[in-house]
């Protein structure tokens, strides 16, 4: 993928979707409406409006840099978004800190990986299990513990859990973070990039994970750059460009639109 | 209640069970015992200066429960220590509250101090915050000189007139006068410290507060306010920092620039808590015996050094140095970390929690978060 051929492109083509999209807070579990980023003179992400579904699996797709991240990172309350307003089951959740964004169901991993380093994996998904509460026990009794075994061996990190996050490999990093993020119950999860760099086989496991959490009522939202293995996995996708939104449909629609081609797949 | 299967929940009972307890914690138990029958058999002067080694252990322990255990190094702890007992002994000679009312108060004005410290470290690195910690209890300092009528200056209350002692309480007599009594005050604000400590650091709010030390944005990420768990520490830090304060300044003590506020007192804490093991609490009250009991002892050799002919009490604390060098280098994780080491791997070779042996201890890795924090403000890369 590279980034020359996307810098050729010079504006996203004219009129991609309906400009006149305008949400309610109730048009979906969660609803971003133009929402908007600038870091200085750059615009990240620029008047954005979406909506996802009850439990569905949204699959948000986008080249790099195409500000991807940056909306992940506005909605679940790492930095606040310069515009725009996002809508969780209907309340307004603009600007939330991270911490209070978990707390009312919505998780999320990281692309980078951010483990506990100095912790096992176990005590990593223990850590996770902890309630925000300044006196509390479960730790102590062996409550956390107990379901944090469990947790280990569903997201297939059962022989492993004894080991430091600095001797896993990728895909293992990659379900440490799935198991961070379940690990707060979440009703809706935001996955940052989980296939990038794994294999075939991998693949699919993760897909198959992802599948069962979605059976069992989660919500998710998939970001990838990368197409493969994501459209098999997902209901409905969006694609955005230049941090606005560039296409939304079903992964057949995606694959045969003309702009996503143009864009994005037009570069491989 | 086979009590074998891992997912078994333990009850209070099993926790608390000397017998079930692992073999450093028995050892820790019977050192709590053999403080208590202590003083049945040492002379009281010997009692006055493990009354001080206690209070000076409890200064370490509050200030392992912020630094050692989030990460934040404070260069300034005596701050605690010195508005818990200033404002304790100023409460007393001006307005003639009793002591023993007026400790509290101290305490609970280092908590608020706590908690105005704590706020920097919110939005200030690493290094950026210990130099704001460095420079508080200076400008208290400072503060002082101001109003010598007040707070008697760099000479300490007992230039501007006398600080009541505790005073004794019905048979038990006064702890400012009875060695023995002051010596069993100094046990109880010791442990006290020691079981609040260990109990919230061994419980849920321990694991976050090292998490928040590895990584505060993955601590949100998981749902809890790192801000609320940082100023906790801190608040708690200062009101057991600033009540021990108090409480040594009306027994043993005195209110001294140089007992409580100066920058070595707030060096030596630091120093004796690496010694004993950072982020352990028990560590820092071993080593904060261990460290202050050195020091008494080596100043009380009578030996002089032949060569140079030297007293050694005259140069103990060059000596003292030395050794304390000797130690950061050579065990470098600390004393309790060190022992509780071996007996695992002794006794228990194949144990089921693997410890990440090779890895980094504790004070290690708060060195290197720290330096990586410098080297970053200075425009160089995080290894």
């Amino acid at each position: 993928m590279s980034s020359g051929a996307q810098s050729g492109d010079a504006e996203p083509p004219a009129e991609p979707v309906d400009d006149a999209r305008n949400f309610d807070p109730d048009d979906g579990v969660l609803v971003a409406d133009g929402l908007t980023k600038r870091f200085g003179g750059l615009t990240a992400v620029d008047d954005l409006s979406f909506a996802v579904e009850e439990q569905e699996i949204l699959g948000f797709i986008g080249p790099n840099g195409a500000g991807k991240s940056t909306t992940f990172n506005c909605i679940t309350g790492r930095y606040p978004p310069t515009d725009g307003t996002v809508y969780y089951r209907g309340e307004d959740v603009t600007g939330l800190p991270a911490y209070e964004m978990v707390g009312k169901g919505l998780a999320r991993t990281f692309q980078e990986f951010r483990p506990f380093e100095d912790r096992t994996i176990l005590a990593n998904v223990q850590t996770a299990l902890v309630p925000d509460e300044l006196f509390s026990t479960s730790g102590l009794r062996g409550e956390t513990r107990a379901e944090a075994i469990k947790l280990c061996e569903r997201v297939g990190l059962g022989d492993e859990m004894h080991r430091m996050p600095d001797e896993l490999p990728h895909a293992g990093m990659l379900r440490l973070e799935l198991a961070r993020a379940m690990a707060t119950d979440p009703d809706m999860m935001l996955i940052d990039e989980p296939f990038a760099g794994l294999a075939e086989g991998e693949i699919g496991q993760i897909s198959s994970l992802l599948t069962e959490l979605r059976e069992e009522g989660t919500t998710l939202v998939v970001v990838d750059h990368n197409m493969r293995g994501l459209l098999e996995l997902i209901d409905r996708a969006i694609v955005i460009n230049f941090g606005e939104l560039l296409a939304e449909g079903t992964p057949e629609e995606i694959r045969e639109n003309p702009d996503v081609q143009e864009a994005y797949l037009g570069s491989e | 209640m086979s009590g074998q299967t891992q997912s078994d929940l333990k009850s209070w009972g099993d926790i608390l069970n000397p017998v079930e307890m692992q073999r450093h914690q028995q050892v820790g138990l019977l050192g709590i015992v053999a403080l208590f029958v202590l003083p049945l058999v040492i002379p009281a002067i010997y009692a006055i200066y493990l009354s001080s080694a206690l209070f000076f252990a409890t200064f370490v322990m509050s200030w392992d429960f912020v630094s050692g255990y989030t990460g934040e190094i404070s260069f300034g702890h005596g701050l605690f220590f010195g508005v818990g007992g200033y404002t304790s002994g100023m409460l007393n000679l001006h307005m003639g509250i009793d002591p023993w009312i007026a400790a509290p108060i101290g305490a609970v004005a280092a908590g608020i101090a706590g908690l105005l410290i704590g706020f920097p470290s919110l939005r200030v690195q690493g290094p950026y915050f210990s130099l704001i910690t460095l420079v508080t209890p200076i400008i208290l300092i400072s503060v002082f000189r101001f109003f010598p009528d007040l707070t008697g200056g760099e000479l300490g209350l007992v230039s501007v007139g006398t600080v009541e002692k505790f005073s004794a309480i019905g048979p038990i007599p006064s702890p400012g006068f009875d060695p023995y009594s002051g010596y069993y005050l100094a046990l109880f604000v010791f442990l006290l410290a020691l079981v609040i400590f260990v109990a919230i650091t061994r419980s849920d709010a321990g694991m976050v507060l090292t998490a928040i030390r590895a990584d505060e944005i993955s601590v949100a990420a998981t749902g809890k306010n790192p801000a609320k768990f940082k100023l906790f520490a801190f608040v708690l830090s200062g009101l057991v920092g600033g009540l021990a304060g108090a409480m040594y300044g009306h027994s043993v003590g005195g209110f001294n620039v140089s007992e409580l506020l100066a920058l070595i007192i707030s060096i030596e804490v630091i120093v004796a808590a690496i010694l004993g093991g950072i982020g352990t609490i028990t560590g820092a009250a071993i080593g904060g015996l261990f460290f202050y009991l050195l020091r008494v002892f080596m100043r009380n050799i009578e030996f002089t050094i032949p060569v140079v002919n030297v007293p050694v009490g005259e140069i103990y604390f060059l000596l003292f140095g030395i050794v304390t060098l000797g130690f950061l280098f050579y065990l470098p994780e600390g004393i309790v970390p060190r022992l509780v080491g071996e007996w695992r791997a002794r006794s228990e070779p194949q144990a089921g929690e693997a410890v990440a042996d090779g890895g980094k201890s504790r004070g290690e890795r708060i060195v290197e978060e720290w330096t990586d924090d410098l080297r970053e403000l200075f425009g160089g890369e995080r290894r």
